[in-house]
């Protein structure tokens, strides 16, 4: 279950929402301050945060920025008591996944809920893709990229050796630690993996 | 100094030159002695009578005599101009020149049929022998004939006769009309009855009927006064008749010649007998022509005009010229006037118009001011009402979520609470549409903005005894003037009060450009803000003053922040700043 935060500095607005929240069985977690959520979540983890803009200190755009600096890959629902068209579009471009005005219906919000938590869940799936990938490469050595590089450009092994200046049987070998390594069976299974989730 | 004096005497010379006349000098003896004769329209007549007397005077005197007739006027022209020596007139006139010229009263004529030189002329009121004219009063309704009107004889001792009875001859008498010379013309009107009444000298009449240029028994004498010694019938007093007269300028010695020569005349003289007289004989006593002058005198009709204007003259002139100078004055004085309510009028008109300027700015601003307070009062008040409002409407969803499938009618009810609360959350929606201006973005330069704002202020630093201290430059915008007015007035404002009790007091306006993007710096000196309320500075219904609405720096932000700027507050030691940013726009306006 992914975790679901809410941060809103009326506190009335904190608990009868997560009444509802709960009433509609999810669990979550309220933060009346910006800097009290950012002190105890870890933003890196995936999660659904319902953010209210007018806020004092760090208000609501300013930590959409935030975890959008910090490539968090939590979900941010806008959450707002009157906003503008300008707004709007601004915290959109900023990565919130939607706008909404208060207060907002119990079905609708469900529904965007269940979306937003498909989106970090996939989001945090895809940067941890990536952060293995690079884990992967991180563990070839010089010649084994050099041998990779060849492999990604559609060479023969002979021809690679014939580049590299080796043997074509210490090619050979470099080729099978590279797909060990990689974890793919075979140079098609290398390139789509890098070609979908280099970054 | 001598040259002052030079000048006074001649003004002093020139002021005595005017009112008196020139000394002249005697003529020399061979020169002609110029004598005048009164006459009236008969200037031939006069001079064919009184010739024969002036060819005695020039035998005797041994030099040339030359006569002039002179009528009235000429007479006091001549006089004046003293181109005459000697003058024969009749008694008033003699009586008249005395008193107003100074002459000198030497001989009397004895007139024929006269007796006593005292009693030689009356006037005599003539009408047809049928006429039973009694009374005095009742001449005023008749045709009444004169020859002239300053005629001896003919008309002023009437006229003066009248005056006695309380009449005036001229104004009385409407038929009253001057016939002119001959005298015997009137005679004739009379028989003809052209005219009832005529007036002429004594023996006129008598004269005519000896001559037989009037039939005896057809006129009488009306009103006659009984003078045993005159000859004539006549109605009125008797007076004196011609008179010699001496100039002043006329040497006595010649005057003393001239009485010499005409005292010898004796009454079978030629000269006397054409000139119809006796004999001259020394001045005789004219009081009671002094009093006829006095008793015509009395009416300005034969006040002598011509007379009283020359002696009036050189005074009416200096009155006149004193009057010009006055008038000029006045003149002067009136257009300096004229100039000076001008320049007042003027001065007034552009301070009205200055204060009207003024206070329509003010008008406008609080007018802005206060659709901006209802639009932000409505806003907050929406905000406000909003967050409770969705409150319960997610409490009321968090129940109807644990409802079990039985509780329908739970479930009715708390639907309809969420109908209610959208129902609210629509009117508030509305309100707020309803309450939001649009705003009226121009080119403008935000220098005369604050320039502006800061003469609607005056007022208020003056209480405060404060002149801030103001760096201006150019500040092109592109923005709303009147929000951007409101943005300085309430930032302004805040920071006066905020020094309300503060010992010393200062306000700088900072402005300049940086980048693309003008600033304006507003730093006070006052109480400054805590931390937590600098936190919610820009937050609707926060406010330290206790009659404030919060909402100042609420419309401040919105309105900076609709302009695509920044506002922001800082700590100032002691005080406050507040630093709004706005994009630089260098469009010409």
């Amino acid at each position: 279950m992914t975790p679901l935060y809410l941060v809103d500095d009326d506190q009335d607005v904190l608990d009868s929402l997560s009444w509802m929240l709960e009433g509609m069985g999810l669990n979550c977690k309220g933060f009346n301050a910006a800097d009290a959520f950012l002190k105890s979540v870890d933003i890196k983890q995936p999660a659904v945060l319902l953010l209210d803009i007018k806020m004092p200190g760090m208000d609501g755009v300013a930590l959409l920025n935030h975890l959008n600096q910090a490539q968090s890959a939590i979900s941010v629902i806008m959450l707002t008591g009157h906003g503008t068209i300008a707004m709007a579009v601004d915290c959109i471009q900023q990565g919130a996944l939607n706008f909404l005005e208060k207060p907002v219906d119990g079905e609708k919000l469900f529904q965007l809920l269940t979306q937003a938590q498909q989106h970090t869940e996939q989001k945090w799936h895809q940067q941890n893709l990536q952060l293995d990938i690079a884990n992967r490469l991180a563990t070839l050595s010089q010649r084994e990229t050099q041998v990779m590089e060849g492999i990604l450009a559609g060479k023969m092994n002979k021809v690679i050796a014939a580049e590299l200046d080796i043997a074509q049987r210490t090619i050979e070998l470099h080729r099978q630690k590279v797909m060990q390594k990689m974890q793919v069976s075979n140079a098609a299974e290398l390139a789509w993996l890098l070609a979908n989730h280099k970054l | 100094m001598y040259q002052f004096f030079t000048r006074l005497m001649f003004i002093l010379a020139f002021f005595i030159g005017f009112n008196l006349p020139a000394i002249a000098a005697a003529p020399p003896a061979s020169d002609p002695v110029r004598i005048g004769i009164m006459a009236f329209n008969e200037p031939d007549e006069v001079m064919a009578n009184w010739h024969p007397t002036a060819d005695w005077l020039s035998q005797q005197l041994h030099r040339p005599v030359h006569l002039t007739p002179l009528t009235p006027s000429q007479l006091d022209e001549a006089l004046t101009k003293q181109s005459i020596d000697f003058l024969i007139g009749n008694a008033l006139t003699t009586v008249a020149f005395k008193k107003n010229y100074g002459t000198s009263h030497l001989l009397t004529l004895v007139h024929n049929r006269v007796r006593s030189p005292e009693q030689s002329i009356g006037s005599a009121i003539v009408t047809r022998i049928d006429n039973n004219l009694s009374q005095w009063d009742q001449l005023k309704d008749e045709k009444l004939v004169s020859s002239d009107p300053q005629a001896f004889g003919g008309f002023q001792i009437f006229a003066a006769t009248m005056a006695t009875k309380g009449i005036n001859a001229y104004r009385d008498i409407p038929k009253l009309r001057f016939i002119g010379f001959p005298q015997q013309k009137l005679l004739q009107m009379l028989l003809s009855g052209e005219a009832d009444i005529a007036v002429l000298p004594s023996c006129v009449l008598e004269n005519a009927v000896d001559k037989g240029l009037v039939p005896a028994n057809k006129l009488k004498v009306v009103l006659k006064q009984p003078h045993p010694d005159f000859a004539c019938e006549v109605s009125t007093q008797l007076y004196p008749g011609y008179a010699l007269t001496k100039l002043g300028h006329t040497d006595h010695k010649l005057a003393t010649q001239v009485v010499a020569s005409l005292l010898q005349i004796t009454p079978d003289n030629p000269a006397a007998q054409q000139g119809r007289y006796q004999y001259w004989s020394a001045p005789v006593d004219d009081s009671p022509v002094f009093e006829l002058l006095k008793q015509l005198e009395q009416w300005p009709f034969v006040t002598n005009w011509q007379r009283l204007l020359h002696n009036a003259l050189p005074w009416g002139a200096s009155f006149i010229f004193a009057l010009l100078l006055g008038y000029i004055h006045h003149l002067r004085v009136k257009r300096l006037v004229v100039k000076r309510t001008q320049a007042l009028s003027a001065e007034i008109t552009h301070h009205q118009y200055t204060q009207k300027i003024l206070l329509e700015q003010q008008q406008q601003f609080y007018r802005a001011q206060r659709v901006l307070l209802t639009g932000e009062m409505a806003s907050g008040i929406a905000h406000e009402l909003k967050q409770p409002l969705a409150g319960i409407r997610y409490l009321t969803q968090g129940c109807i979520y644990r409802l079990d499938n039985t509780q329908t009618e739970l479930a009715t009810a708390l639907n309809k609470v969420i109908n209610q609360v959208d129902r609210a959350q629509t009117t508030i929606h509305r309100l707020r549409t309803f309450c939001q201006q649009t705003s009226d973005y121009q080119h403008c330069d935000l220098r005369t903005v604050i320039e502006e704002t800061l003469t609607l202020m005056q007022p208020e630093f003056q209480r405060l005894k404060l002149s801030p201290k103001v760096s201006l430059q150019t500040l092109p915008v592109f923005a709303d003037a009147s929000l951007m007015q409101q943005v300085l007035v309430n930032l302004l404002r805040n920071a006066l009060d905020a020094m309300e009790n503060v010992p010393h007091k200062s306000l700088v306006i900072d402005t300049g450009t940086m980048g693309e993007n003008i600033y304006i710096h507003i730093t006070d000196a006052g109480c400054g803000l805590s931390d937590s309320a600098l936190e919610r500075l820009f937050f609707p219904f926060e406010t330290s003053k206790p009659q404030g609405l919060g909402l100042g720096m609420v419309i401040c932000k919105r309105i900076i922040e609709e302009h695509k700027g920044k506002i922001d507050a800082q700590h100032a030691n002691p005080g406050l700043t507040i630093k709004v940013t706005l994009p630089l726009n260098s469009q010409p306006a």
